[in-house]
């Protein structure tokens, strides 16, 4: 034992010590994320609201989503039915996910970048790293699932229970610790970190999958499902302990499991080996294009995935539109207009929403310019007949490719399921929703524009532009309810566009903001080729 | 003999630092020049600013008789560098690292690349991010030698090489100066200079204390001898340009300015030379000398 674990609780400390503010940040933002939406709850609701939720997330789509619910009628759908049907599934996810990210950089990430060698050279037990960090996520857990369960009864709500309470936090609590066993395990398996991340990440996103079509088809074989063991508690209605107890058996045989890996591994290997890859590049990716484009692959992809589901979730909701919008006032006042149809004023919401999350994969290309220019990455390249124009029209042009790519996607898979879903009584083409997509276009071309004017003249001010962003995304969201001024409310670049299909197309709005944008860039361009690159600094 | 590299009176500040105060030095056709200097002193921000990547504040920088800031892309298409701390992207292997960076330099040499790989023992299928930090620079290297160029600048192009791996790259680079190119070759490695440089340039805070050919440096500074006599050799120390006496026994060693040779030569032979040994100054001997006064 001593030999294994030796001082893994100085190395327990330093981690407290090391992550105090991470684990702030993790405790109170997925805490409050998962606990603090009670009175926006209740708000919703009120009246009829209860029936109208209960219709729309009956909808195979919306299961699939966010999963099921045991209540069999609207009338005993009561707020806390809603909210963890609602809440419970997403939440878990997003303590798994952390707690994986946590767990890989913690072991075989600080391995590949040779901080374990060192610390091994100490008196410190071989496996003392792993237990340390095992110890800490589950401490950071617990902490998480007492903050949520006691956010929640401060409210006093109604329904919204001790009990239920108690188990909703800790239903999230063990969604992070499963996430810990599935991290640790791939840590051993898995060439290096990035593998371990990524193939742990995979199976979330596969467990997931499955369940989806579990819930729909038969809820008790989602009882198999690692996935399916953190909300298949039912807090506030079913309040059902059992999945609970299995999951810690569960992540007790993974972690008994990982330790037994880790016990017989060389430091730095793990059980599978690097593929071989290429001894040539291939042709696509002898040009700065071709390297750009492999560079962002994936990112590119996932975002690009993101778009589509995005759109299809949105999309689905379209045939219960009447009951969803009736369930509450703040819904209506945020997405209706007067003298329109429903489907017609959602529309024009949604997109600007969408596109307004569309507005980010461009953004995050731009700067991925500059992250490549400080890495040192690019050192050897100035020094060839590549120019620094190549270098920036080539980053310029993927981001606004990937953006017209981008509204395609989002407005395509919006309206496709939106059509299919309200079959013969839909109003709207195809044509309608990308016009409605594209529409915002220049609202894009404006956020590459601004990205691309400080990565000419003011790189390190690169991640302003997501603040921006995310300024006009909630002065748009929220701008029907809190009835701004003007003035105010035009500070965001999409309350300039008018909302298709609602209202008219404005030529001149949109020619202007393309043509500041086209400046913008060319602006930023002409502080690009001026200024001095940034290396390894 | 035409300049390739052509820097007078070259500044740089960064902020209030003054980085560059006065760097002047050539590189002329076929030459291989030594570019020396301790960390922080200037060297890597001299070589930024001839490639383009930072600008200077004054002076001249040429490269080709071409201004290195505007007429970057010209010269680019006949030069190859590599820096210090070869960084490379994790995703993707060494091999396909290599014919990118040949494939963007535009003369590439792939029967150069073969040999290359094989003589410095890269493994080229295996993904960056599993390099060594000497895998890494190997890669940058095998990019630059196998690239056909006139000018190759390397900043401290071994570092983190083994020492059988650091004779290749010396021979290859004695290959390069076989065939006419000039090289800029700025080091920590004084005995890599000293085997390669036909000329040195020594940097120190910014200004360039010190350049010419090895022979004309060892000129202005002094050999060490070691003397023995059958008289006292005590009687040397008080000899004009004799400096270090120290002396065991009837042996003495000193170091001697080399335009009083003639004198100490003639003092020593009064005494009965039993043995007397000139060694000229190393680099590290001149480079220590311009460090510590």
């Amino acid at each position: 034992m001593e030999e294994k674990f030796a001082r893994w609780n100085t190395l327990f400390l330093i981690y407290l010590k090391r992550d105090w503010k991470k684990m702030i940040v993790w405790i109170l933002g997925l805490g409050l994320f998962s606990s603090a939406y009670v009175p926006a709850f209740q708000e919703i609701s009120k009246g009829k609201g209860l029936m109208g939720m209960y219709e729309t997330l009956q909808n195979p789509a919306m299961i699939a989503m966010v999963g099921p619910t045991p209540v069999e009628t609207a009338g005993e759908y009561t707020l806390g039915a809603l909210y963890s049907h609602e809440m419970l599934l997403f939440c878990g996810l997003f303590a798994m996910v952390i707690t994986v990210l946590h767990v890989v950089s913690h072991t075989r990430k600080e391995e590949n970048l040779g901080l374990t060698e060192i610390v091994r050279s100490f008196q410190v037990g071989r496996q003392a790293n792993s237990l340390a960090t095992l110890v800490e996520v589950v401490f950071i857990n617990i902490l998480l699932a007492l903050f949520i369960s006691g956010v929640m009864i401060s409210f006093e709500a109604d329904t919204i229970t001790v009990e239920g309470s108690i188990l909703f936090g800790a239903s999230i609590g063990m969604a992070g610790i499963i996430g810990a066993g599935i991290a640790l395990v791939m840590s051993q398996l898995m060439p290096a970190s990035s593998g371990a991340t990524g193939a742990a990440l995979g199976i979330i996103g596969l467990l997931y999958i499955i369940r989806a079509g579990t819930d729909i088809s038969n809820v008790d074989l989602s009882m198999l499902n690692p996935m399916g063991w953190t909300y298949l508690t039912y807090p506030f209605t079913g309040n059902n302990w059992v999945p609970l107890m299995i999951t810690l058996i569960f992540s007790v045989i993974m972690m008994a499991v990982a330790f037994a890996l880790e016990g017989s591994r060389d430091m730095g290997a793990g059980y599978l080996h690097e593929r071989e890859g290429r001894e040539r590049a291939g042709k696509s990716l002898l040009s700065v294009q071709g390297l750009f484009i492999r560079l962002n692959k994936g990112v590119m992809i996932s975002w690009l995935i993101a778009f589509i589901v995005m759109g299809a979730a949105y999309g689905s909701i379209y045939g219960d539109m009447q009951t969803f919008l009736e369930s509450s006032e703040i819904v209506q006042q945020m997405l209706t207009h007067s003298g329109a149809s429903i489907e017609e004023s959602f529309t024009g919401t949604i997109m600007m929403v969408m596109i307004g999350l569309v507005s980010i994969l461009p953004i995050v290309l731009v700067n991925k310019l500059f992250t490549e220019e400080s890495h040192s990455h690019l050192n050897q390249l100035y020094a060839t007949r590549v120019t620094r124009s190549r270098l920036y029209w080539t980053s310029i042009g993927l981001a606004v490719s990937t953006g017209l790519v981008g509204i395609l996607l989002a407005a395509g898979s919006l309206g496709g399921t939106a059509i299919s879903a309200m079959g013969d009584q839909s109003m709207m083409g195809m044509i309608d929703f990308l016009a409605a997509g594209f529409n915002f276009l220049p609202s894009v071309l404006f956020f590459t524009g601004m990205a691309a004017l400080t990565l000419g003249w003011a790189p390190k001010w690169g991640k302003v532009v997501y603040i921006y962003l995310a300024y006009s995304f909630l002065l748009n969201y929220f701008g029907g309810i809190l009835d701004l001024p003007e003035w105010f409310a035009k500070t965001a670049i999409q309350s300039w566009i008018p909302r298709l299909p609602l209202e008219n197309f404005n030529t001149l709005v949109f020619v202007a903001i393309t043509v500041i944008s086209i400046a913008l860039m060319i602006i930023g361009y002409l502080g690009y080729q001026r200024r001095d690159l940034v290396e390894g600094a | 003999m035409p300049e390739i590299v052509n820097i007078r009176g070259l500044q740089k500040k960064f902020g209030k630092f003054q980085a560059l105060n006065d760097v002047t030095f050539t590189v002329n056709a076929g030459e291989v020049v030594g570019f020396i200097g301790p960390n922080g002193a200037g060297k890597s921000t001299t070589i930024r600013i001839l490639l383009g990547i930072i600008k200077r504040d004054a002076g001249i920088a040429e490269i080709f008789g071409k201004d290195v800031w505007k007429e970057s892309l010209e010269i680019h298409k006949r030069i190859s560098y590599v820096p210090g701390d070869v960084t490379l992207w994790g995703s993707l292997t060494g091999g396909e690292i290599i014919d990118l960076f040949l494939k963007l330099h535009g003369r590439g040499n792939q029967q150069k690349r073969d040999y290359l790989i094989k003589r410095f023992e890269l493994d080229p299928k295996k993904k960056a991010k599993g390099y060594s930090k000497g895998n890494r620079q190997k890669t940058g290297l095998i990019a630059a030698l196998a690239a056909d160029s006139d000018l190759y600048i390397f900043d401290e192009p071994t570092s983190g090489l083994d020492p059988l791996m650091e004779s290749i790259f010396q021979e290859e680079v004695e290959k390069l100066k076989a065939a006419g190119k000039s090289i800029l070759l700025s080091s920590h490695i004084l005995s890599e200079v000293e085997r390669l440089a036909d000329r040195v340039a020594i940097i120190r805070q910014g200004e360039i204390v010190e350049s010419g050919s090895l022979e004309e440096l060892r000129h202005l500074t002094r050999s060490n001898v070691t003397l023995a006599t059958e008289g006292d050799v005590a009687v040397m120390a008080a000899l004009n340009g004799v400096y270090d006496f120290e002396q065991k026994d009837n042996q003495a060693t000193f170091s001697v300015d080399h335009n009083q040779l003639n004198v100490i030569l003639r003092e020593a032979s009064k005494l009965g030379v039993k043995k007397f040994e000139s060694v000229p100054p190393t680099l590290e001997d001149l480079f220590m000398r311009h460090y510590e006064g």
